[in-house]
């Protein structure tokens, strides 16, 4: 059986800017991934080629075994982007039963519009759509041909908190189904929630790849912040990951926070001005990236 | 295929702007100068005269708008998002590209039409049988040329200037083409820059098959322009793909 998505030495420019650099990932069908990153981490540039919106400067994608434009037309793909939209002067209805019309296997239309929750929408005016109900429609678009693989590219990101948990609750529920979802988000909660995969990006290049528990442990680390001139050894104690922070303000990411403590105490008399906080998902990254800032 | 086009038709004709200026303003136009004007007629040939010229300028000032009108629009939906959504789904882009060709094409008919029932049933435009048709053959093949200016200008234009050229470019071409005063009361210079215009060889190309008279400058001038557009329409098209983010 074929990957859902086999991505290698990826490498995307925008001019001089290199927003992915060299980049391999495989995603086997079945998986739920979460690609996640920060803004501007190559995870839309990243997913734009896997649906072959542009060409590479270097490397290959296939998408169920095809070329990614090739498995767009055969109908096995269906994607939401960021920069997606509805024709205007038309009404949802009309919208949903023209794509449903161009697949051999459509998602039957009742249940398409129970799924993706836009019942009462169906004749309403594209125009005047809010964002998250826009954000449903266009989620039933790339539903419309039942697609063993759905491509999403943070679908969340104009939604309420409601809308997110249903969207969400309808992802996983997909995946029950036996979808390959794959979705970029840059909110670590939201990969935690739906994927069982978590492939975290930066700086266009995977830099940390695992179950989602795993992941989690690993940037479910804390920061141990203190006052301190002298970094000497730092970075040797238990626990320790990176060690941040300017001027005489340490900044330590650690996977054991108790044990860095307790490594730090025996050393030193007082640690002055110690705070001990969760992670951010940029001090995650130093740690996965193993870097200063 | 089908599909798609029976969609796109129906988004353009549900804006009442194309209707409007399209259909209704051309053909209230054709029955406001032939009064006005015609009015003034010293006989009954005069009379004649210049309700079948004044017929046929509004046929096509009203075709080349609805030309432009209906293409001019694929900025639009550049702009929405909706032909970057159509690149994510089964739809290829030369199909986007024919259907809103064939759109422009067949939403020039109700402009060509309407003006030319307005001509022989309000102000009275006597023509042979044959010749209407060839008014109408004419006049509709002759609308290829705006069309492909119309996708020329959609692919290229961002929504905005697009939205403005729909507007501005009818007029201009309509009134340096001497489609609403006649190219022969222009100032020299006027008049040979109206040369220089589709517009000018369109309503030509009406006045000729009236007249009977050879049609092959009008014809050529024509066939010069469709490809001229046509062909910077595909150089755009190849630069910036449909499915390109505006901006």
């Amino acid at each position: 059986m074929t990957a859902a998505l086999d991505i290698r030495g990826l490498t995307v420019r925008y001019g001089g800017t290199t927003a992915v650099n060299d980049l391999d990932l495989t995603i086997h069908r079945g998986e739920t991934v979460a690609l996640l990153g920060t803004n501007g981490a190559g995870k839309s540039s990243t997913v734009n080629a896997a649906l072959g919106l542009f060409r590479p400067a270097a490397g290959t994608v296939e998408v169920l075994g095809r070329a990614p434009l090739a498995a767009v037309r055969a109908g096995g793909v269906g994607a939401m982007l960021q920069h997606g939209g509805l024709p205007s002067e038309s009404r949802v209805g009309e919208v949903l039963r023209l794509v449903a019309g161009r697949y051999d296997d459509p998602w039957p239309m009742a249940d398409l519009v129970t799924t993706t929750g836009i019942a009462g929408l169906l004749d309403r005016r594209c125009e005047q759509l809010s964002g998250g109900q826009r954000q449903r429609v266009l989620l039933a678009l790339a539903l419309a041909g039942t697609p063993p693989l759905l491509v999403l590219d943070e679908p969340t990101s104009a939604m309420d908190v409601e809308g997110r948990q249903a969207f969400w609750a309808t992802m996983r529920e997909l995946a029950g189904r036996g979808h390959t979802v794959v979705f970029a988000t840059h909110h670590l909660a939201e990969a935690d929630a739906v994927a069982d995969r978590v492939v975290v990006v930066d700086g266009g290049r995977v830099v940390a790849d695992g179950s989602s528990a795993a992941i989690k442990s690993r940037i479910a680390g804390r920061t141990v912040r203190f006052a301190c001139p002298d970094r000497t050894g730092l970075a040797d104690l238990p626990g320790v990951t990176a060690v941040g922070g300017t001027g005489d303000r340490v900044e330590l990411a650690t996977t054991d926070a108790e044990a860095t403590l307790r490594a730090l105490l025996t050393t030193r008399d007082r640690l002055p001005d110690l705070e001990v906080a969760g992670a951010s998902l940029e001090q995650a990254f130093l740690t996965l990236t193993g870097g200063t800032p | 295929m089908t599909a798609l086009l029976t969609f796109q038709l129906r988004r353009v004709l549900r804006s009442w702007q194309y209707l409007f200026f399209t259909v209704l303003l051309p053909a209230l136009f054709t029955v406001f100068f032939t009064q006005v004007f015609g009015g003034q007629a010293a006989s009954a040939g005069e009379y004649q005269d210049y309700a079948r010229d004044s017929m046929v300028s509004m046929m096509c000032y009203g075709g080349l708008g609805a030309a432009l009108g209906a293409t001019i629009r694929l900025s639009f939906d550049r702009a929405s998002g909706w032909l970057r959504q159509l690149r994510v789904l089964p739809v290829a882009g030369r199909e986007v590209v024919a259907v809103d060709t064939a759109v422009g094409m067949l939403l020039v008919l109700p402009s060509l039409v309407v003006v030319a029932l307005v001509g022989r049933f309000v102000n009275d435009v006597q023509l042979p049988l044959t010749s209407w048709a060839a008014l109408l053959g004419a006049l509709w093949a002759g609308s290829a040329a705006f069309v492909a200016l119309g996708m020329l200008l959609g692919l290229a234009l961002e929504e905005k200037a697009a939205g403005a050229a729909i507007g501005i470019l009818s007029v201009v071409l309509a009134a340096l083409g001497g489609l609403w005063v006649p190219v022969e009361i222009f100032p020299s210079g006027l008049a040979t820059a109206a040369r220089a215009l589709p517009s000018y060889w369109y309503a030509e190309l009406g006045r000729s098959v009236v007249a009977g008279s050879g049609a092959a400058l009008p014809v050529l001038a024509l066939a010069g322009f469709a490809a001229l557009f046509a062909a910077a329409a595909v150089a755009v098209g190849a630069r910036r793909p449909l499915h390109a983010v505006a901006g």
